[in-house]
């Protein structure tokens, strides 16, 4: 019976502990939501937490009637959808190729693969050879660079070699080449391994800001990331105001009192709400992709 | 021979893109290592420049390289020492949550914040600690207390840092943990209760001694970022009042090299921790094989 009571305490004091740990974690999206949706010169006096205390949805009229933020949008959104596609497909081809262990040179092509994972040139001769080829201040510089994740082909090759040989070799015994042997039986089979990859590789591209930041000098080529790192250090709200088309909200908001603050705030907010919003139905699959990868091969 | 290579053409045909932007782009910045010893400037050809033998090491005679080394090593060793145990506890304390449904949610929770940029990151960082209207300087005020300028001061700068870093990444890197806990024989657990062992008696004595193989593998694979501070957490919470203790080395790379355009001095810093990290990763390996009886390749 003494037991029984000790392990309810243990129980609560568990609970407790662990629910405060969630609270750390999803409070500060709260305050910034409360932030954002605040009046700028009311929220700087303070004391908004949890809810606004003058509610208004101009810090998002700014935001999203902004060009620049608008395009910065779309830069991100392509460079995901490009960089998933090209990237996913670039390391499940090299991972079905080198999956057949009668391959000649196989060991010396893995171990040109495997040197780039244990040395690389350093990031200005990097920055050279982007120059040399002329990436520098193009949309191809987020995508061709990181096209071949070498970590993501080796947890792919690992899970192909797990695929039963036998599968394989009765269609190649019904005479299947081996680009059809890869699209009808490694691909349907490796579904839940793409996904997860797919979902990394993506991630990886959304929050993104190095490479615009430092590969890109056209502001009409910058992700939202970079437009975020760019504001972050900003001290006044020109950088945000500067090119908005929404006349009607700009006028507005000299009214209103926005700083530069709840701007900031209405940005981040917009980009982290889709990954807010995906997330939980996807988490499964980024947990086995985690899984998967980690077991040594 | 050729034959043999014939009969695998698809395969090769697969491989072919990979082993191509292997070469663009870790290969030929690799041999641009060279810039390391010459006179380069951006427009000319590396192949061209001339040489100046070890001119653009003069760096490791000023004091302020020294102290950039220092701060790398601080801060990683600061994230190892508290980065390393946190998810373990975390993880022993979630694994022990009896409710199934909270156990869920809490797992959900603490993951989520893996997903979001070190930009977003910085920007909930200001968000809960600027000086004006922020979370902490809210309540400081309150109290009675100075308001603190926390994103602006050298001593506040490292606990920022380990902050948020545990922050962003404690959650996820429990999974490898609660992983392990699955694969312990819950016949032990019956066993040990049957013996009237105590709760932390079975934490001590199952729970731990079953993830020690898990723990060695993260605490050897962690051994080769010492060196390397994410430049993509530092970056963004740098600024000029704090720059004495958050210049890292690859801060300083970036900085010198891409900002300033001192690339042979850059290129030369660079190969200096390209070859310390990969000292790093095979003295690692020889332990690997001596601990695990097995390298990490």
């Amino acid at each position: 019976m003494r037991q029984k009571a000790g392990e309810k305490l243990f129980q609560v004091v568990l609970v407790v502990l662990l629910s405060l740990l969630c609270l750390t974690v999803l409070y500060p999206f709260v305050y910034m939501l409360a932030i954002s949706l605040n009046e700028g010169a009311d929220a700087a006096k303070g004391g908004v937490y949890l809810i606004p205390r003058t509610f208004t949805l101009i810090n998002y009229e700014i935001v999203l009637g902004n060009e620049v933020i608008r395009h910065a949008y779309l830069v991100t959104i392509a460079r995901t959808i490009v960089g998933t596609v090209a990237g996913l497909s670039v390391t499940l081809l090299v991972a079905f190729g080198l999956s057949y262990k009668g391959l000649p040179m196989r060991r010396t092509i893995l171990g040109y693969i495997l040197i780039t994972m244990l040395f690389s040139g350093g990031l200005v001769p990097f920055y050279i050879q982007l120059n040399n080829l002329g990436l520098l201040n193009t949309f191809w510089v987020y995508i061709l660079p990181g096209m071949f994740s070498v970590w993501n082909m080796f947890v792919m090759l690992k899970f192909i070699q797990g695929i039963p040989e036998a599968l394989i070799e009765s269609a190649e015994l019904d005479g299947a080449s081996p680009p059809r042997v890869l699209w009808q039986i490694v691909v349907p089979l490796s579904k839940p391994m793409l996904a997860a990859l797919g979902l990394f590789t993506a991630v990886g591209h959304w929050n993104d800001w190095f490479a615009g930041a430092f590969f890109v000098s056209d502001q009409s080529l910058i992700p939202v990331q970079t437009f975020l790192q760019q504001l972050l250090s900003a001290s006044d709200i020109s950088a945000v105001l500067g090119s908005n088309t929404n006349q009607e909200a700009l006028a507005r908001s000299q009214m209103q009192n926005i700083t530069l603050m709840s701007i900031k705030m209405a940005v981040v907010m917009a980009s982290a709400l889709p990954i807010l919003c995906v997330y939980p139905f996807l988490q499964k699959y980024f947990v086995k992709g985690v899984l998967v990868g980690s077991v040594k091969g | 021979m050729f034959a043999k290579l014939y009969k695998h053409r698809w395969q090769y045909l697969m491989i072919f893109p990979g082993v191509l932007l292997l070469l663009l782009f870790s290969y030929i910045p690799m041999a641009g290592i060279q810039v390391a010893f010459r006179d380069f400037q951006i427009g000319s050809s590396i192949w061209s420049s001339p040489w100046v033998g070890m001119d653009n090491f003069a760096f490791l005679d000023e004091p302020q390289f020294w102290t950039v080394v220092k701060n790398t090593l601080y801060i990683s060793v600061l994230k190892f020492v508290f980065g390393f145990p946190a998810p373990i506890l975390l993880a022993l304390m979630i694994n022990e949550v009896a409710h199934s449904a909270f156990k869920r949610f809490v797992q959900s929770v603490s993951y989520l914040p893996h997903f979001f940029s070190w930009i977003v990151v910085a920007y909930i960082l200001q968000s809960v600690l600027t000086i004006d209207g922020g979370l902490v300087n809210d309540w400081i005020a309150k109290a009675g207390g100075e308001p603190i300028f926390f994103l602006g001061s050298t001593e506040w700068f490292r606990p920022i840092v380990v902050g948020s870093g545990l922050w962003k990444e404690t959650g996820w890197n429990t999974i490898l943990y609660l992983a392990a806990f699955t694969t312990i024989d819950p016949q032990l657990y019956e066993a040990a209760k049957v013996e009237g062992a105590g709760r932390f008696a079975r934490i001590r004595h199952i729970t731990l001694p079953g993830i020690v193989p898990t723990i060695s593998i993260v605490l050897i694979l962690s051994i080769p970022s010492l060196i390397a501070v994410g430049m993509d957490q530092i970056y963004p919470l740098m600024n000029s009042a704090n720059m004495a203790v958050a210049d890292v080395l690859d801060t300083y790379v970036l900085r010198s090299g891409l900002q300033q355009g001192y690339f042979g001095m850059a290129t030369a810093v660079g190969l200096l921790s390209s070859v310390i990290s990969l000292a790093l990763v095979l003295t690692t390996n020889q332990l690997s094989r001596k601990i695990n009886g097995e390298g990490l390749w």
